[in-house]
């Protein structure tokens, strides 16, 4: 096909020819050619670009990701990350509300955790059932009694939203355990810079680099000596084997950091240590990305090789601080989020910003009996599981599939809840040499440093590639966007003004023996195993449908 | 009348070969409560290794050790002076209706749950229906417990530390770890939250004061009626001066006396002795 | 530094180093056969193999094209060509935080296009390996050159450099192995100058003929050339006194720098003429003492830990509880 020179009018080959928009909420679109106000520019840019220059700017993105070994692990495979060229934009206004919602949603959640592994006043106050904890797989009661330094438990977060056919961001999951992903939006952003650079002259972008400055703060604030006693942090991985690898060695590269894994660790006596070529040196936070049944085989799986054993009572010692801690599970299953606007009301006196999706109890008979008359409409999630495994969506499914179902959930309520389907937003996506709706959720990434909740401006928009399917997810053909936070006024200010003090600062520092065998790569086999099994919170994070 | 009994349990592992590296935790100090007052207690390792001492969920006091030099043998020495009371009879009054209370069966969940060693188990929950369920709570307990004696032999030798309630009752015996955990299973059924509860009990009903007897460790159950109270399925014994309380769970796991990893050198034998003395 | 990462980047320096003298010795072998129709394959083929140190399987005919197979793609080969690279980069693939993003990027872009790369040089066979060994050289010359430009000199770069001279004094070692094991009639000295680039750099100094003497003197005593087996010695010895500076009277008292400082001592005051006589034992004594540091190395400076297999302690045995219990029954 011939290139076509770029008139007034814009190329005869549009790329938007064809776009359907439907019932849902499109993002960039309110009817075909007609862009909402925050897409206007976006819009243009899009409609001046040809077929053949958006396929080699796809080309060069790939090669820049595949050189630069930002892949993630599928079955043993690396692939490079999919990332889809046409951004996602949120406006400041909309920003807000997630931000404040977000923000509000994990305030309530420590003081849940913190109350959980303490006095257990909301139990007693019967706004929760003891039950809910007391039989949640994540309740780890060798963490009662380990006391964060400063009192934050959930670190980092990520909050995964959708939203709905009015417009509305509604919460679909809490990740409070090892939610990952940031490093793809950071590496998301960098590269659409280099391969989309004018988009970035006529938009102004929050940018998203300084996350690793932020949470370093807040692992130091973390650390039992304090922030001031310059606290040697760690990022604890479970090996080259994991899917999430390349997030664990971005996140240590980009902090400063020591990247571990569990044999360069030694317990003494209470107090962590990493082995160095000049000995022993104390460790004061360990910033894991191991799961907590791994993470010490004195309390947990005794056979991990992953963890560290004597790592939990180094922590209930006040010798070093687990981030995120151990136990924050019993506060992210899917049966836990149910309560989450509750606690928003009991723990802060505050209306949730943010509402969750409607969500069935199936433990409860009325609520069951409810469920399985709707059964077809609905989506079933397993509480426990995440990746988008074990989904049941009703409208797309066969009567077999119902019917086994069915028998399910009445054998075992506790392990499941029923959702109301949610028709998510859908944003133009790259499919063969045209753009098409396709739909999208967003991962918002929270971190507390004990002072406020700092939640990163943008975040992970997953995309289900495949057309018309509400499973964003990496392990089951997803994709990702890169996420614009479009800047208010006040933050283009506020924004110039810090980077001008940067630039000053900036300015102002001026027998033949045999082959040797290679280096220790690690536990074999089984460890590689191990290391694959790590509860991934994303980037192929629980499914998004419904 | 009260006694104030001095316990002392002494742990040897021996290794075939040394060991390099050990963490280990401790549940050996008994618990304080109304009818148990401790006066001294104190755990002691060898090799010597500085122990971090807590209060674990299940309110028992943990020593956490780790040993890094090797070492052929580990001694575990608790020891303390703890003074018990009579044992009290059950309360009477308490009523099913009382104890299927929404808010106490949520306040007790975990106690009412199955567990690894004491699962639910169809036939079990049907003999307890059978056996108690037309009695009230209290007269429940003393049948549950007086048929669990009437349908297992005491038979030391014949079951593990792992052996569950449902593999001691299939064979008909085992020691005071298996009576206690198919009490656990049959009072749980019946909606009697119960705790399983481990110490050492003094052989003799009439100990001279100043003897130093070969005692042992022991296990029974406590149960909810209103308020937490023990009673011995092994010997139907009422719980008194003779029972030191330890540690009390859902199970054995959640008070295992010695709880570790070592690697390097395989154990070869462990020896363990508790010696009982009534001092007043 | 973390002990698991300075071993990393020793491995990182030993196996870069082993793909590109690898390479230059099939490059330049594969060549000289080509060149001298007088060679004999079968002979060659076997010298190659014994010297890299890969048992010869009896049975198939030794040819050249086998040989390239085991010793540049065969990935069950620890020290071929192919698992070099991949060594290279699986070791740095556990260590990308500390080392620049460029070198990774390099290490990594080397290892995607090796599958290609191997494709084509298997396809069309022997002739096809110059390009291979050229891509190989240009490649680790690349990252050395971007390790040079963009790591600090700290610890790190030293155990890099170390694991890169360590190599590098075996490999020459192995190489002089090579021309020793084959006859006088198949195999001239400029042939072995030329797979250490030492060619033009020995013209230069002796401005004449190629000789055994001056040949054997160039690559084991030069101070100036950096691929002569003294000069590695002398580097690797340095980054070991820079990782521990001396602090007693008494002289090194790492045993790394020992067995090294020893090696050299023994090639650089020997008379020339006792250099040749029984050069083999004394190339055998030179990879031995790069064995003995390596291993000095890893135990000074790696704490490799053996394989934690942790046991559960066993809970104290009920048979204790037998006579409680059954005193209590027996009442």
């Amino acid at each position: 096909m011939p290139k076509h020179a770029l008139g007034t009018h814009g190329p005869v080959e549009d790329l938007f020819e064809g776009y359907a928009t439907g019932p849902w909420w499109d993002e960039m679109l309110e009817a075909p050619s007609a862009p909402r106000k925050v897409s206007l520019g976006l819009h243009e840019t899009l409609r001046a670009l040809s077929a053949t220059d958006l396929e080699e700017r796809c080309a060069e993105r790939d090669r820049s990701f595949r050189d630069r070994g930002i892949t993630f692990s599928l079955s043993g495979e690396e692939r490079p990350f999919p990332l889809d060229p046409v951004p996602r934009l949120v406006s400041a206004a909309e920003w807000e509300v997630i931000e404040t919602g977000v923000a509000q949603r994990v305030r309530a959640l420590e003081m849940f955790l913190s109350d959980v592994y303490g006095r257990g006043e909301i139990f007693a106050d019967r706004i929760v059932p003891r039950r809910l904890v007391a039989t949640s797989r994540h309740f780890h009661r060798a963490a009662a009694g380990v006391e964060p330094p400063n009192g934050v438990r959930i670190h980092v977060s990520g909050i995964d939203l959708v939203r709905d056919a009015s417009g509305e961001f509604r919460v679909l999951e809490d990740n409070l355990r090892i939610p990952s992903g940031v490093s793809y939006v950071v590496e998301n952003r960098r590269t659409m810079a280099r391969v989309f650079p004018e988009l970035f002259v006529s938009h102004r972008v929050r940018p998203v680099a300084d996350y690793a400055s932020h949470l370093l703060a807040a692992l130091q604030a973390a650390s039992p000596r304090g922030a001031r006693g310059d606290p040697t942090v760690v990022v604890l991985t479970p090996g080259v084997h994991n899917a999430a690898y390349f997030e664990h060695s971005f996140l240590a590269r980009q902090m400063g950091v020591e990247l571990v894994e569990g044999r360069d660790l030694v317990c003494r006596h209470n107090t962590l240590y990493m082995r160095t070529t000049s000995g022993e040196e104390r460790v004061d936070v360990v910033y894991r990305r191991i799961d907590d049944d791994f993470l010490d085989p004195l309390h947990f799986r005794p056979d991990s090789l992953l963890g560290c054993a004597g790592l939990l009572n180094a922590a209930r010692a006040g010798n070093v601080t687990i981030a995120n801690a151990v136990g924050n599970g019993v506060a992210d299953d899917k049966l836990a989020y149910t309560y989450v606007p509750d606690l928003v009301g009991y723990y802060l006196g505050e209306r949730p910003i943010l509402p969750n999706v409607p969500t069935y109890r199936l433990e409860e008979p009325e609520q069951l009996e409810h469920v399985l008359e709707r059964i077809g409409e609905l989506v079933l999630k397993p509480v426990d599981a995440s990746g988008g495994y074990g989904l049941f969506i009703g409208p797309q499914a066969s009567d077999e599939e119902t019917a086994a179902i069915s028998v399910a959930i009445r054998a075992s309520p506790r392990s499941w809840v029923a959702q109301e389907v949610v028709l998510l937003s859908t944003v133009p996506t790259k499919v063969g040499s045209h753009l098409e709706p396709r739909h999208v959720d967003l991962r918002p990434f929270a971190i507390n440093d004990g002072e406020r909740v700092w939640v990163l401006p943008g975040g992970l928009t997953r995309v289900a590639l495949p057309r018309g399917s509400l499973v964003v997810n990496s392990s089951q053909g997803g994709g990702s966007k890169d996420t614009w936070v479009l800047a208010g006024d006040e933050h283009t200010s506020a924004a110039r003004e810090g980077d001008d003090a940067e630039r000053t600062a900036a300015a102002a520092l001026a027998e033949i023996p045999a082959y040797g065998s290679g280096p220790d790569l690690g536990p074999a086999t089984g460890g590689a195993e191990q290391q694959q099994q790590q509860q991934q919170q994303g980037p192929g994070p629980p499914c998004s449908a419904g | 009348m009260s006694w104030r009994i001095a316990t002392r349990h002494i742990s040897t592992y021996r290794y075939s070969s040394p060991v390099s590296a050990s963490y280990n935790e401790a549940r050996m100090t008994p618990v304080a409560s109304h009818r148990q007052a401790v006066l001294e207690s104190h755990v002691s390792v060898r090799p010597v290794a500085p122990a971090l001492r807590y209060v674990d969920y299940w309110s028992t006091t943990v020593h956490a050790f780790d040993i890094h030099e090797p070492h052929d043998d580990l001694v575990v020495t608790a020891s303390s002076v703890v003074e018990t009371t009579p044992a009290e009879p059950l309360d009477r009054d308490v009523t099913w209706a009382a104890l299927g209370d929404p808010a106490v069966r949520d306040r007790y969940v975990e106690l009412l749950e199955p567990t690894a060693y004491a699962p639910l188990e169809p036939e079990l929950a049907e003999l307890s229906r059978a056996v108690a369920a037309h009695e009230a709570p209290a007269d429940a307990v003393d049948a549950l417990c007086a048929w669990i004696r009437s349908a297992m032999r005491y038979e030391p030798g014949t079951t593990q530390v792992s052996t569950s309630a449902l593999e001691a009752w299939r064979q008909g015996g085992g020691v005071c770890q298996d009576f206690a955990h198919v009490a656990l299973v049959l009072l749980r059924n019946l909606g009697i939250p119960a705790r399983y509860t481990s110490g050492y009990l003094h052989p003799m009903a009439d100990a001279p004061v100043g003897e130093t007897v070969n005692g042992a460790s022991h296990a029974w159950v406590e149960v909810f009626l209103g308020a937490w109270q023990p009673v011995d399925p092994t010997n139907g014994d009422p719980v008194g001066e003779r029972h030191v309380t330890v540690a009390r769970g859902r199970d054995y796991a959640d008070v295992s006396p010695l709880h570790g990893l070592y690697h390097g050198g395989t154990l070869e034998s462990l020896e363990v002795t508790v010696e009982l003395t009534r001092l007043a | 530094m973390l002990s698991r990462i300075a071993e990393s980047l020793f491995w990182v320096g030993r196996y870069l180093e082993r793909a590109e003298d690898t390479a230059r010795i099939l490059d330049v072998q594969i060549h000289q056969l080509l060149e001298d129709a007088a060679s004999d394959e079968a002979v060659a083929s076997r010298a190659l193999l014994s010297v890299m140190g890969i048992p010869e399987t009896g049975g198939a005919a030794l040819e050249l094209g086998r040989v390239t197979a085991l010793l540049a793609f065969d990935t069950s080969q620890p020290s071929s060509i192919v698992s070099s690279i991949v060594g290279a980069r699986e070791s740095a693939r556990g260590i990308r935080e500390t080392i620049s993003s460029e070198l990774w990027e390099c290490l990594n872009a080397t290892y995607v296009a090796l599958d290609q790369r191997v494709a084509t040089a298997r396809a069309i066979g022997p002739h096809a390996f110059f390009r291979f060994a050229k891509f190989v050289k240009e490649r680790v010359a690349i990252a050395a050159g971007i390790a040079d430009a963009t790591m600090s000199r700290d610890d790190g770069w030293r155990f890099l450099v170390l694991g890169r001279s360590l190599e590098r004094v075996d490999m020459t070692a192995r190489l002089l192995g090579v021309r020793l094991s084959l006859p006088e009639s198949m195999s001239d000295w400029v042939t072995t100058l030329r797979c250490c680039s030492a060619h033009e750099a020995y013209l230069r100094t002796y401005h004449g003929t190629v000789d055994a003497a001056r040949s054997t003197e160039f690559l084991l005593l030069d101070r100036l050339f950096p691929r002569s087996a003294y000069f590695a010695l002398a580097t690797a010895e340095s980054c070991l006194s820079e990782l521990d500076p001396d602090r007693g009277r008494l002289g090194p008292e790492d045993e790394a720098r020992r067995v090294l400082g020893r090696a050299r001592a023994a090639l650089e005051y020997r008379r020339i003429g006792e250099l040749l006589d029984g050069l083999p034992t004394r190339l055998t004594s030179l990879q031995r003492s790069c064995s003995e540091a390596s291993s000095a190395v890893a135990a000074r400076y790696f704490h490799r830990e053996p394989d934690l297999e942790w046991r559960a302690e066993i809970a104290p045995d009920r048979a204790d509880l037998a006579p409680a219990a059954a005193a209590g029954r027996a009442r």
